[in-house]
């Protein structure tokens, strides 16, 4: 599973996360509001997932092993930025 | 079908070869007249046709692609990326239209393709907002202000805006931008503002990406591949920013300094960066037509990953960069132009192969003469000179025609490779696996039968290569490759065959596996498995039935049939092998005739071994009770539908002892040679077949009796007999 809910509430997402992913993590994003999103072993990410992300702004937390996603899409994620990237 | 409509789909099939021909050229040359004229020709004439058959669908879509075009030459603008795609879609549209009009025998009923007609709609709204606006960049602007460090350091600046439903077209237009090499920014921003979380629907695609990129912007062109259709892109670099042509000669130089790059740390000797500048660098000197110092970096590669150590790679590249510096631009350009219009004939196929069996005979009559003409120099020596002298002359003569009518049947491979890009395409979507497949060779020509026959093996090797062949994205990280595979598919003659791979850059056969897998099935004993060397482990992934796949996807099933691959190749009168380098790929090689005829045959056996009979000699089959066979003379006679006929037993006529009259009933076949009807005595008859029919060679040319030989699909030899020699 690459969406998996942890027993402490986190969303986890984990290994390559693709088009499929996204409805799952749409769900578990509504059901439990205001969770927090952990992706430390996440190894890539489909776009559609990454437009549920954009659009629901859950906190993240945790850092991928993956350089693409650490450098260029983690940014694009993080709390108070509005869709445009610092470096 | 009717005939009306029957000239519609063979003409529309070529005017759509024609318009893509076009539009891959405007691909490559924007400003080029030629493609331009060529491609609205062919999608006006498109339009003409429809309309003449009264495909109300077709003709509304053709007039939309026609008006993009029509516009774009009043407005004196090339056509944009996105209205060439759209274009291309149109294309395969038509194609889908055909091959259902071929499959019903009519024409599709009415109900348009109305997504294909929007998008030329929202390309015309788009191009009018982009006119009102000043011309586009101020995307850039704010790129740049954004991103002040990472625009110092740019070179080209992206912008990709993949369509709304780009996601069932199995597209990732966040791995597409994660393949652009040395990415330096990335901005994603919405294209209409994000709803509510519960009211998103997450498979329509909303985002715009932006990107600045510090590598050159035809190595970004590359990496994008096709999804180069919804992007612009901007070159930001000063110095090249005027001319639109850049030296091919200062893109290659920065190619190979990039390989040297990566392999100046010494104590990085992972295989899969050594291969990949290698490979790289390779290329690229190839490109520029330097295939001598091409080889000799191969073998600095290759000697290099014996001996784990990069530099004496890097000191070779790092010396072929210099000399590009010297060499004031003697470069070939890599494409290659189609000359002025090529005068073309239609001719029905049958027609043609009407004249190859006749030149075919015609080579075999000419033989005969030879024969005759050797007897006269015994027999009439006085003639035997000038006999000699005119045969040569016929010779020579029939030999050319038997050439150039087997060439009348050739096909350049590219209409054999044209779907494949895109298969890779959704396969590297489906599987998360980033690959683009480089296709070189593709003017090569091959008989057209075997440019048919030959897609379906290939899909399979393509297949096999992005399912068990590429590793997964994170393996490849490990291993230091490139995040994006390769698969090479080549093709190029090489005497009298035609050569095809298909090469990757993945992780290789997993011999160990294979070893085990093929112990697991009994197809080896402990022994064996031991024994064998590494080569022929990989050859039993050929064995029928055999698949080590831990994941049994939808895409290739059990196995990859790899055996089903090797026996249509053999039936072609090919060979197909393997060669496998641990942890750098796999290439499968097809080595296929360069001309090929089939014939039907019926297979029959006599005296217990397989013969076949060319259909076209056969009349019918019978079961006769066996008192039917009424002596003659010495011979042997049956009465058929009022006939009498010369019974003749098969084995015994070809050296056998006969076929005991044991039975009631006997097996007869009555063929016709020469004019005249016989009835062939055989044990049993077997199945047609459709063979590669190969005449024998050396020795066994002579022996009577023997039209030639076939290779089946299971290696085994079948011989076809030649009738009227048997049997007059």
């Amino acid at each position: 599973m690459s969406v998996r809910v942890t027993e402490q509430g986190l969303i986890e997402l984990s290994g390559p996360c693709g088009a499929d992913d996204a409805e799952v993590l749409q769900r578990c994003l509504l059901t439990a509001q205001g969770s927090t999103v952990e992706w430390s072993e996440c190894e890539q990410i489909h776009a559609a997932v990454l437009q549920v992300l954009l659009a629901a702004k859950p906190a993240v937390t945790g850092s991928p092993k993956n350089a693409f996603l650490r450098a260029h899409v983690a940014p694009l994620l993080e709390k108070g930025s509005s869709g445009v990237a610092d470096r | 079908m009717d005939e009306l409509l029957e000239q519609f789909v063979i003409e529309t099939r070529e005017l759509v070869d024609q318009a893509y021909e076009g539009l891959l050229g405007l691909e490559q040359e924007p400003d080029s007249q030629a493609f331009f004229d060529d491609t609205f020709r062919a999608f006006h004439t498109l339009k003409g046709g429809a309309g003449i058959v009264g495909f109300g669908a077709m003709e509304t879509l053709m007039h939309r692609a026609e008006s993009v075009l029509a516009e774009a030459r009043t407005a004196s603008t090339p056509l944009s990326r996105t209205e060439i795609a759209d274009c291309f879609v149109c294309l395969d549209q038509v194609e889908a239209w055909l091959d259902a009009i071929e499959t019903t025998g009519a024409l599709p009923p009415e109900g348009g393709p109305a997504a294909l007609e929007s998008r030329f709609e929202r390309a015309a709204e788009s191009s009018r907002e982009a006119a009102a606006e000043s011309p586009s960049n101020h995307w850039l602007e704010a790129l740049v202000a954004a991103h002040p460090d990472a625009a110092g350091r740019a070179r080209t600046a992206i912008r990709y805006r993949p369509d709304s439903d780009c996601f069932f077209a199995g597209s990732d237009p966040l791995a597409d931008i994660g393949a652009v090499p040395g990415l330096l920014a990335l901005v994603v921003e919405p294209v209409t503002a994000w709803p509510e979380l519960d009211e998103l629907d997450p498979y329509v695609c909303n985002i715009v990406l932006s990107g600045l990129s510090a590598a050159a912007e035809r190595e970004v062109q590359a990496a994008l591949g096709e999804a180069l259709a919804q992007c612009d892109l901007i070159a930001l670099d000063s110095e090249r920013s005027s001319g639109p042509s850049v030296s091919l000669g200062a893109t290659a130089k920065r190619l190979l300094d990039a390989q040297a790059e990566l392999l100046r740390d010494p104590a990085d000797r992972r295989p899969g960066v050594i291969a990949s500048a290698g490979l790289a660098a390779a290329n690229i000197l190839r490109a520029l037509g330097r295939q001598a110092d091409a080889e000799r970096l191969s073998e600095a590669a290759t000697q290099c990953l014996g001996e784990g150590n990069p530099d004496r790679l890097r000191k070779a590249i790092e010396s072929a960069a210099t000399t590009l510096d010297r060499e004031p631009g003697a470069h070939k350009t890599s494409s290659s132009r189609r000359e002025a219009s090529i005068q073309t004939l239609r001719i029905d196929a049958a027609r043609i192969d009407h004249l190859l069996r006749v030149a075919g005979e015609l080579v075999v009559a000419k033989n005969a003469l030879g024969h005759v003409v050797r007897l006269a120099e015994n027999d009439a020596p006085a003639l035997a000179p000038l006999l000699k002298q005119r045969h040569a002359t016929l010779e020579r003569l029939v030999d050319e025609l038997q050439d150039s009518v087997a060439g009348a049947r050739m096909l350049p491979l590219r209409s054999t490779f044209r779907r494949f890009p895109k298969l890779i395409r959704e396969l590297s979507a489906d599987l998360m696996k980033p690959t683009r497949l480089v296709i070189e060779g593709e003017d090569t020509e091959a008989d057209r039968t075997i440019a048919e026959i030959i897609v379906e093996p290939l899909l399979h090797a393509l297949r096999n290569a992005m399912v068990h062949g590429i590793e997964e994205a994170s393996e490849r990280a490990a291993a230091g490759k490139p995040a994006r595979a390769t698969i090479l598919l080549t093709a190029a003659r090489q005497g009298d065959h035609v050569v095809l791979e298909v090469r990757d850059d993945g992780a290789g056969v997993d011999v160990e596996a294979v070893r085990e897998a093929a112990l697991d099935r009994g197809l080896l004993t402990a022994q064996d498995a031991d024994e064998l060397s590494d080569d022929d482990v990989i050859d039993l992934i050929f064995t029928p039935g055999f698949s080590t796949a831990s994941k049994v996807t939808d895409l290739s099933g059990r196995g990859v049939g790899m055996d089903a691959v090797r026996s249509a190749v053999r039936r072609l009168g090919g060979q197909i092998s393997v060669r496998s380098v641990a942890g750098q790929g796999m290439t499968v090689r097809f080595a296929l005739p360069f001309s090929v005829m089939t014939t039907r045959v019926m297979t029959v056996e006599a005296g217990g071994q397989s013969f076949g009979i060319p259909l076209d000699g056969v009349v019918e089959t019978l079961r006769l009770p066996a008192d039917q066979a009424r002596p003659i003379g010495a011979a042997r006679a049956v009465v058929v539908r009022d006939r009498t006929l010369p019974l003749v037993d098969l084995a015994g006529l070809l050296g056998e002892p006969p076929s005991a009259l044991t039975a009631d009933s006997m097996t007869v076949v009555v063929v016709t040679a020469a004019g005249e009807h016989s009835a062939l005595r055989i044990d049993r008859v077997g199945e047609p077949l459709d063979i590669v029919l190969k005449p024998l060679e050396g020795m066994l040319a002579a022996t009577p009796g023997l039209a030639g030989a076939a290779v089946l699909g299971d290696g085994g030899v079948l011989l076809v007999l030649d009738l009227e020699d048997l049997l007059t």
